[in-house]
This record gives C-alpha cells, structure tokens and sequence, in this order.
C-alpha cells in the first residue's frame, strides 16, 4: 500500500490510482470523490462488502472535528432510504444516494426510484446483488432488480465484469446528474464487490448515444431568427403568461427566469414542482396554477393570449383538457431540455431545446437590443391591473369563523413565523396542496413534494435528507395522518440522528382528497377512506420514538401559541393538530373541467356560474 | 398503421428488454422483431414491426431516443425503404408432390436447405407480403409441418444511412 502512494502519480492523476482495491472499496471511493456526503441505506447479507468499507473509510479518515466523512443514515425501511437520498438531493440539487441490500432491500427502493422518476430527481441506488454464478438460480434474497428497475429508472447497470465496476459507478452519476435528471441503479454481485482490482481514478463508460444527445442540447443556442421570431410574437402580445415548472428547479435557472420575467414583465405562474421558482410574495406571481391552483392563477391562464412555458410539461394535473388548456393563447412557447416533451400534450408555435438560463437570458437581451420597452406606454399595464384585480377578488380564502381547526389556519401560522426561511415536504393529498397554496415559497429547492407520483408516505424522509443536505435550515414535514402512516417507522430515524425536524400531522381522521372525490363525485360514498374509528395515537407513537416535544392541539384558539412553542423547539418536535374533517381543498379544477369551469367553493368567488353537467366516476383520476 | 422502426443500440445486456418494455408497458404489440451485431460489434441494429395510432408510435420513438442505450431511431415507414424478411419451412413431401414442391420452390426464388423421404425444408425470402403469398401457395398443395420467419429487417433506400449523429 504504502509503496503503491509512493510511486508518482501522473500530473492531475488521482492520488490514489493504481492503488489495489476491492470493489467494495472502489464504491466507497466514487462516492467520495463524488462529493457524496452521507449516504442513506440499510444493511443485508449481499451488501455487506460495502458496508465494511463504509466503516473502515470512516474510520481511516475523519473530518478535521472527528465525524465521519460518508455517515450511513439507517431508515426502518428501505422506501424511506430513498425517499431521504431524495429529499438530499432535492434540497441540495446534488445527487442523494440510498446503499441498499439484495432482494427485498431492492425492490422495497422501488417505489423512490419511479418517484424520482416522475419528478426528475438525481439520486443514485446501489443495490447488493446475490453473486454471479448465483443470480437466476432462486438465490436468497435474490429479485431481478436489473430487470425491475429497467422499467422505472432513468437507467440501471449490471455490474458483472469487476473491470467495469469504477467506470460504471462513475457514469451513474453522470447519468443521474446530467440532462434530464433522474435515478440510476447500480446493481453489484457480491462476488464483484468483493473483487481485487486496482483503482484506476478515472474512466467512464462510453455511452455515445446519450452523450451525443446531451452535448447537442448543452450547446444548443438560440440564434437571431429564432429570438426574432419569439420577440415578434411577444410584442404583438396583449396578456402574456410564463408558465414556468420543476425543470427550471432542476436547471438551477431561477435568477435568469426572475430576471426574464422582471426586464419584460411578464407575470408567474408555478406548477406544483415549480413552486420556488419564482417569489410567490411578489406582486407579479400569480403563485400555482392547475387542478388545485389559485383562481386568479387559473383565470390567468384563461385570459391570457401568450404563454411561455419553461420547464414545465402541460401535465394532465396542469392541462387536464389539453385543447382548452389556455385557449386562448395565439401563441404559445416552450423552453425545455427534453425533446420528448415538445408537442408530447399540446402543440406549441415556438420551442427551444438547450440550457434556459441561456435561452432565457439571449430572448431578453433580444427584447432589450430591439428596444422593447414592458414599462413603455401602455404595453401590459392593462393586463398588470386586470392581475391585480384577478389576485385581489379571488384571493385564496376559507371560513375563519368554523368552530373547528382550520388546516389553512395552521399553514398559515406556521409560514407568518418562517416567511419562506424553511424547508417544506409534505405527503400527498389535501395537506400536501394546502402547504402548496398557502405557504410563501421566496426560493428553490425549498418545497419538496412528490408531484408527479404522489407517492403517500415521502414527507417523513424527505425531511429527513432535506435536513442533513441543509443543517442550517428549519425543516418542516407538513404531513396527513394517512400519508404519515406509510412511512411511520421514520418517526425514529429522526431522533436518532437528534434532528431539529418538524413533524405536523394534520389529522382529518382519512383519507381527506380521496372523501373529497367521493364526495364530489361518488355520491358521498367513502368506500375505505374514514379512519375515525381507528385506535391510533399518534402523541404516544411520537414519544415511543423518542420524541420529547409531541403535542396535540384541538382548539382554534391555540392554534398560533402551540405553533410558535412547536417551531421554536430546539429539537425533533411533533405536532398533532386535529383540523376540521369537512375541510375541502379549493379550488379543484375536477377531472375533465376546463379552467373556466373551475370549482372555487364555498369561500372564493367564482366567475363561472357552476358547471351545469356533474362529471360522472368514469374515465377520470 | 403499420411501422417499421429501426433501431442502432449499445451491444448490452438488458438494452434490447429496455426497447421492448416501451411498447409492452403502453400495451403495444410487437409483430416482428430482429437484432443482430452490425460491422461494428459495439453497436446492434433492431427492426421492429408494430401497428398503432401514428401519434402513441411517435410518442414511443421520443421516449425510446432518451434511453441511454439507444443510439439513434427512426421510423422507416415514412421514408423510402428496402425491407426483408427470411422464411424457413418445413412441408410433408410424397412421391405425388415432391416434383411439384420442387418447382413451385425455384419458381418462388426458394432454395431447398433439407429432404426427407416426407418431407421437404425450404427457404425464400422476400417483403412480408410476398414471403405470406408464398406460404399461401405453398401450403395449398402441401401440408405445412412447421415455420419460422425472422422477421423483417429494413434498410433506408438510397445515400441515407442510419448512424449516431456526431
């Protein structure tokens, strides 16, 4: 060994290369030299090779302050190991990683890998694999990840040539990190893991195809012609309309879309993956748009006549009738890294496929170059106002006088303390789209949702690996009592790494969006959603996890003194709040509606008298 | 409609599963498909021959253009094309209709790969269609035993060449 760090290495080579290694020992490596700062995993027979190495590198080379360099986060579960690498990888924009075991250690990290997936999320999975001359054999804890993971992964690697082993680790990440993010597997046989090889510091596996792809769309600029044309456009326009989603997060492209959208004035909307894209305090953000967006976002969206989407894919929870999605646009613009996304849902007059800071920064400097003037005579100052009244009459509102807890209360509670300086996860359902519409969202990276899967359960960890990606910010976990019961062993995950995270289960006693789609659309028949008769305590659950602030708080009248007590606790603090069971998520643009025909409740003003056709249980989720 | 997608991918394991799994998990039957290593024994090339709604097909290529393992892919069906397909058959032969699978076999641009006293194995090639026509008539006057057709294989007619786009 010692010889072997004697001999020179060539200039710029890794200090370590032509050091012998095992597998194993070369995971460990990437990951370091990766900048991987914690990993997320569970332990098991076919992953024990690494989880040595993780040991002995913590060992052998600890932090000026004595902690470990690539701290093992342990969940109860799997699913929670990936749901944290995500969580990390969210809040940092670095890619998370979860180390996991063969078999069920596998495939429990199924559901993560398709929720990162869905949502564009870089994280990378090691998975433990039953050795070579075991794998097809029915081995214990064997399960065909390669084959699994290949229908839900960005990509998924075998690894059965040791020689490949380095090359492949460091292309998954490249991989994850790169394009359009998203999750690699890497499946390792136990046999390679524990292979001798040397470690060669460098290499990458020649993936021609995708990398010819990526470097057309890197380089990609937008020329004179294509700026003319999108500014000619833009200047017949009357209403624009950005439309801006989760790929503006992932493209770390915020300060160029704020600086687009204030040169030209032209209001923001976010879908739910983009909020934080743009500040949802200023006058010009109209704050959420879609099935459970604002309304004056949504009536926007119908009055305007220009759209320019970045980052976003008219989803069907944003473009539920894709023909009348803002039908009224004479021109619409799409900026996107994904060539698959252009006319995928709704054809569009103008795209470009490249970097959007680029993109957006050259149509702006166009638009100055030409002499286009927002703040000119009359230019949008119609469309400003007619904003404005649109965010002043159908403000988000609901009924502050009910007797009971209000959810909307508690958000709102929470966000007049933290103002956008805290990290939000939530689980999926109405607490999910309550967080979404009634917290401040002033910065990226700061709401962290499974949008696309709506994965029940990704709060917990989430927050979790938020936490560890970010020390120095309040983390909050807004959670439903269903949501929080799938991935309730977390709970102690939590105190056991000592994390200020704050935990609140709105509890409505069920399953609240699936009641309020029943009650909407199934006669009012809750068919396995009411949970009030179930014994769960979940104070007693928290202080079994080792919870010391745990607290129920069932009076509206408490409701700002027990938010402030909870938020300022130094430590992991639960908050139980018992809210109003009839409390419904407005508005709900339902399946099958147009924007018009927005349902707004009972608290927001509608502009559309309700929809004279009930829309029947069929064909729609 | 009927498409003719051609495919150049990465020679690895799991790949072709990979392409596959694009027309399985949308519910698309594959009506034939072949591989094969080209000159450059990195690279494989994939034919494949499905039938569905021109915007689910397109929709399927711009998803399968993303895969890390997929170098480049095109539908041919719009393009001026060659295709091929190679049929391999074997028919019961008797003294009455030996002379006649003889003939109807180089008449049918056939070759004759194996006899048997009963029976003949035979090979043509040709379009889809034609190779079909063929196992028609042939069929008609002697008893098919059992087949196997590779699939069609297509090329673009012309300069044009598939290739990854340097």
């Amino acid at each position: 060994m010692n010889a072997q760090l004697e001999a020179t290495p060539e200039p710029g080579a890794h200090p370590l290369a032509g050091t012998p290694m095992t597998g194993a020992d070369i995971v460990v490596q990437v990951l370091a030299d990766e900048g991987v700062g914690v990993v997320f995993g569970y332990s098991g027979g076919a992953i024990l090779p690494v989880y040595d190495a993780v040991f002995r590198f913590n060992h052998e080379h600890p932090n000026a302050d004595g902690s470990e360099p690539l701290p093992l986060i342990v969940p109860a579960n799997e699913q929670g190991a990936g749901f944290m690498a995500q969580g990390y990888a969210r809040a940092s924009g670095k890619v998370g990683v979860a180390l996991v075991t063969s078999g069920p250690g596998a495939t429990n990290t199924v559901t993560p890998v398709r929720d990162a997936m869905a949502d564009s999320i870089p994280i990378v999975v090691i998975c433990g694999q039953v050795p070579t001359a075991a794998i097809g054999t029915d081995a214990f804890q064997e399960a065909p990840i390669s084959n699994i993971m290949a229908s839900c992964a960005k990509h998924v690697f075998l690894v059965t040539d040791a020689a490949q082993l380095e090359a492949t680790l460091r292309t998954a990440f490249e991989i994850a990190r790169t394009g359009r993010p998203g999750p690699v597997v890497i499946d390792i046989p136990k046999d390679v893991q524990n292979a001798p090889l040397v470690f060669a510091g460098e290499g990458q596996l020649a993936i021609p195809g995708y990398r010819a792809r990526l470097r057309a769309i890197e380089d990609a600029e937008l020329d004179e012609a294509a700026c003319a044309r999108f500014v000619d456009a833009l200047a017949q326009a009357k209403r624009p309309l950005l439309y801006v989603g989760g790929g503006v997060v992932a493209a770390e492209a915020t300060a160029a879309l704020r600086t687009f959208a204030q040169a030209l004035g032209i209001p923001v909307t976010t879908t739910l993956m983009g909020l934080g894209a743009a500040d949802t305090t200023e006058a010009l953000s109209l704050h959420m748009l879609g099935m459970h967006g604002t309304a004056f976002a949504n009536y926007a969206v119908e009055d305007c006549d220009f759209v320019i989407a970045v980052g976003a894919r008219f989803d069907d929870r944003v473009a539920g009738v894709p023909s009348q999605f803002a039908a009224g646009a004479r021109f619409i613009a799409h900026l996107d890294v994904d060539p698959a996304e252009i006319h995928k849902v709704k054809r569009v007059d103008w795209h470009h496929l490249g970097d959007l800071s680029r993109a957006l920064d050259a149509l702006r400097r166009h638009a100055a170059a030409r002499g286009f003037d927002p703040s000119g005579v009359g230019t949008w100052s119609d469309w400003h106002a007619h904003l404005a009244d649109l965010k002043h009459t159908y403000a988000m509102a609901y009924d502050r006088a009910n007797p009971r807890i209000q959810p909307y209360a508690v958000i709102e509670a929470i966000n007049r303390l933290t103002r956008g300086e805290v990290i939000v996860s939530t689980g999926v359902g109405q607490h999910q789209m309550w967080a979404a519409q009634y917290f401040d969202f002033t910065q990226p990276r700061r709401w962290l949702t499974s949008g696309s899967m709506g994965t029940m359960g990704f709060g917990l960890p989430a927050a979790i690996g938020a936490q560890f990606a970010r020390r120095d910010l309040l983390v909050v976990d807004i959670d439903g009592d269903a949501s929080i019961r799938m991935n309730l062993g977390e709970l102690e995950t939590v105190t056991t790494y000592g994390l200020p995270v704050k935990v609140v289960v709105l509890n409505n006693c069920g399953d609240g969006m699936v009641r309020q789609w029943q009650k909407l659309f199934f006669k009012g028949r809750f068919s396995a959603t009411d949970k009030s008769l179930h014994k769960k305590d979940f104070i007693k659950a928290a202080q079994a996890d080792g919870f010391e602030y745990a607290v129920r708080l069932d009076r509206p009248e408490d409701v700002d003194r027990v938010v402030a007590e909870f938020i300022a606790f130094p430590g992991p603090a639960f908050l139980e709040v018992m809210i109003d069971p009839d409390a419904g998520v407005y508005p709900m643009v339902g399946p099958g509606m147009t924007y018009g025909q927005m349902i707004t409740g009972d608290h927001i003003p509608s502009r559309a008298p309700a929809p004279a056709k009930e829309a029947g249980p069929s064909e729609m989720f | 409609m009927r498409h003719i997608i051609a495919i150049l991918m990465q020679n690895e394991a799991g790949a072709l599963a990979r392409v596959a799994g694009m027309f399985s998990a949308r519910g698309y039957n594959i009506e034939s498909l072949t591989v094969a290593t080209t000159h450059d024994p990195s690279i494989s090339r994939l034919t494949l021959v499905t039938t569905g709604d021109d915007a689910v097909i397109a929709q399927i290529i711009n998803q399968s253009r993303k895969l890390v393992d997929v170098l480049e892919i095109a539908d041919l069906t719009s393009r001026e094309h060659l295709e091929s397909e190679l049929l391999i058959v074997k028919v019961a032969s008797t003294p009455e209709t030996s002379t006649r699978i003889a003939d109807f076999t180089h008449r049918r641009y056939g070759i004759t790969l194996d006899e048997t006293p009963s029976t003949r194995t035979l090979q043509f090639t040709g379009r889809g269609a034609h190779i079909s026509g063929v196992l028609d008539d042939l069929a008609a006057f002697a008893p098919v035993l059992e087949l196997a057709r590779s699939g069609t294989a297509a090329l673009d007619r012309g300069d044009l060449v598939l290739a990854l786009q340097d």
